[in-house]
């Protein structure tokens, strides 16, 4: 399984999100607001998963803003700083 | 999937505006810096008594709380709770201001538990202020500063609101760091970035910003208020303990800060209002027991109460 594909279930399972499947997320679909539908609250727990599940952390607001910005980007932030 | 509020539903029913215009502001520092407390307080009771009497409509949002609080009806009555309340607020603000004016000497800022806050931030996952609008909490963060340790705080400040912050008088930098909730993903990147580096990080926690989604319908004086339960979920993202801690004007010129309450969350909860509600409702509590003690001292002047009749 891919990081994009992990991170897709692992939204879905784990945030709740009742009303989508992992499948139907877009890569490139922004992950809050009009996009994805996810809040600061959701952002929060996506901090934390991040830890459980890649050991990647999010240190600072500007390294978030990045990465929050899709699936793609972070995913591309997690495979960057992801313990080999 | 929930869609985001409007606007409009987002729109809090407070407001920090200041009601008094920029020169009459100034007129109570230009007191406080030469005439000192007593002079400025004169001036204060005056200035609480016409807003007492002649502006009904400033008055009616004093009587939102006074009304539950108090349980009266007597006309006379809600007059003198009103002017008690405006006097207690204004004396608030002003011992803020000289702080800043006079030096930080000019105002006495004790505590009952710096100690424990200690230990707490000891423990190395940060820790959670939890606090209110009541008392003086700008003293209550002045005194944070023997800590030696950063604290960073959660405020929005209107462009209406005209009361300095009591650094603002001096120009030194800021004593603590501000979090703007309105802010990217409302500021909640940011707070998990202090708590991870074991600081402080203070929140108010009596009035909703934003949507009523990350709140929680708790009693409070006798009816149903909404209050946010953002900063339970932080703590239970980051394991860090939450403290409520509060002030009051215990003297002419002095302070107390109160660490009434250290709350742990258990870590993983989701962001459901049922899973918060315990902790909400331990707020909620202390702020009432809070209001028993210091009816004076609270100071949120609009309708907190749910189905109030309000249009």
């Amino acid at each position: 399984m891919t990081v994009k594909e992990q991170l897709k279930k692992i939204i879905v399972e784990e945030l709740n999100l009742e009303e989508i499947s992992p499948e139907e997320i877009e890569d490139d679909a922004p992950l809050f607001g009009e996009g994805l539908g996810l809040d600061s609250l959701d952002a929060v727990e996506i901090v934390v998963l991040l830890e459980k599940h890649f050991g990647v952390e999010i240190k600072s607001l500007d390294e978030g803003r990045e990465a929050f910005r899709s699936i793609n980007t972070l995913a591309a932030y997690i495979e960057e700083r992801m313990p080999r | 999937m929930h869609k985001e509020p409007s606007a409009r539903e987002d729109r809090p029913q407070w407001t920090s505006s200041s009601i008094g215009s920029s020169f009459q502001h100034n007129i109570f520092y230009f007191l406080i810096r030469y005439g000192g407390r007593g002079v400025s307080y004169a001036l204060l009771n005056c200035v609480a008594l016409y807003y007492t009497l002649f502006r009904p409509a400033i008055r009616k949002k004093a009587d939102y709380y006074l009304i539950r609080r108090f349980k009266t009806k007597n006309p006379f009555k809600k007059l003198f709770h009103c002017y008690r309340i405006y006097v207690d607020l204004g004396k608030a603000l002003i011992d803020r201001a000289a702080i800043g004016i006079r030096g930080p000497e000019y105002i006495t800022i004790t505590s009952n538990d710096l100690g424990g806050l200690f230990k707490l931030i000891h423990e190395g996952h940060g820790v959670i202020l939890l606090t209110a609008h009541v008392g003086c909490w700008q003293a209550a963060m002045a005194q944070l500063r023997s800590l030696n340790t950063p604290v960073s705080l959660l405020l929005h400040r209107e462009e209406g609101d005209l009361d300095l912050h009591y650094y603002e008088h001096t120009g030194v930098s800021k004593p603590f760091h501000i979090i703007d909730p309105l802010g990217y993903m409302g500021g909640v990147l940011e707070m998990m970035e202090v708590l991870k580096k074991g600081e402080v990080l203070s929140i108010m926690g009596d009035r909703v910003f934003g949507s009523d989604r990350k709140t929680a319908s708790v009693n409070f004086l006798g009816g149903k208020v909404r209050l946010p339960f953002s900063a339970f979920k932080l703590a239970s993202a980051t394991g860090a303990p939450i403290v409520i801690l509060f002030s009051h004007k215990s003297g002419t010129g002095s302070y107390e800060m109160t660490l009434d309450r250290v709350i742990r969350v258990p870590s993983h909860l989701g962001k459901s209002e049922k899973e918060f509600y315990p902790y909400v409702v331990q707020f909620a509590e202390t702020l009432e027991s809070y209001t028993e003690r210091y009816p004076y001292q609270f100071f949120n002047f609009f309708d907190m109460w749910e189905n109030s009749g309000r249009q």
